[in-house]
């Protein structure tokens, strides 16, 4: 569980990003579609909101407070800068996946 | 509809976090408690696995520090500002900066400015698990800027402008873009 947990920080960004690829979320919404992913990438939910601000800072998404259901409500998208970013995060993910699959799994 | 736990722990959200974090992580906190009792939860358990889910207090407070924009800004500007005090020292001993008509009242001023700045952003780069703390860099940044923009304006003024001066110039024209663009989010919250 623990080495599952330093391996999801090292992606997070990432996988937050792809959270949000198909359109804005909140925290609380983008924490359900990680879970989607598995119990594996089950984080606390509260240290989401410091990742997101953190991508905020960053340019690679935008939030904003929305009223909903009598609450104040922070949703995030993706801006270009971001969706760049998870084109780029994503190909070099795929590349790096399927390297170490030719010498795990070697073909017959 | 709120439980006396979700409202403990929100009250200690906003005792160690400025309002707009405190409201958005309160939001999701409560939303997932809500989303418990609907599924047939009773109060004191829908409660326990709404925290149990969100993590507990200071290890969210932690989070939230270690990402703070004061604390980052703070460590990259102590991480770099030995480089960039190495390339005024070499372009001041090369300009023989101690014949600069500079009074000694400005370079004292100065130096203690540094001394300042320097104590602020250690402050703010060191702490782990007080946001507050995170923001002496407010207070650092100006400082850092308008030593930048001193430096730059007195070595403009310098007889020859040699190559390590203008080197040292762009390094101080660089950060003074970077602490002008965060400055303004560093002291909105």
């Amino acid at each position: 569980m623990r080495a599952d947990a330093q391996v999801l920080k090292g992606h997070l960004d990432t996988l937050l990003l792809a959270s949000l690829e198909n359109g804005p979320r909140h925290g609380y919404a983008v924490r359900e579609a990680l879970r989607a992913g598995g119990a594996r990438f089950d984080l606390p939910t509260g240290t989401i909101y410091p990742a997101l601000r953190r991508l905020e800072a960053a340019g690679l998404v935008t939030g904003t407070w929305a009223e909903a259901d009598g609450r104040r409500r922070r949703s995030y998208e993706l801006t270009a800068a971001g969706q760049r970013r998870l084109a780029g995060d994503r190909a070099a993910w795929r590349d790096f996946a399927a390297a170490v699959t030719a010498i795990l799994d070697p073909a017959p | 509809m709120t439980s006396p736990l979700i409202a403990g722990y929100v009250g200690g959200l906003h005792r160690s976090l400025p309002a707009a974090l405190a409201d958005e992580a309160a939001d999701g906190l409560t939303e997932a408690y809500e989303h418990h009792l609907a599924a047939g939860a009773g109060d004191q358990e829908a409660a326990q696995a709404a925290l149990a889910e969100f993590g507990d207090l200071p290890t969210v407070i932690a989070e939230f520090t270690r990402q703070a924009p004061g604390r980052r800004a703070a460590r990259l500007l102590l991480a770099t500002g030995p480089a960039v005090g190495a390339c005024w020292a070499a372009a001041m001993i090369a300009g023989h900066a101690w014949t600069w008509p500079v009074p000694a009242a400005a370079r004292l001023g100065s130096a203690a400015a540094l001394v300042l700045a320097v104590l602020a952003l250690a402050i703010a780069a060191a702490s782990r698990h007080s946001y507050r703390r995170t923001r002496t860099s407010a207070y650092a940044i100006p400082l850092i800027l308008a030593l930048d923009v001193t430096a730059v304006t007195v070595a403009l003024a310098a007889p020859t402008l040699t190559w390590a001066l203008r080197i040292a110039m762009a390094v101080s024209i660089t950060r003074i873009a970077f602490t002008a663009r965060a400055l303004p989010r560093l002291l909105a919250r």
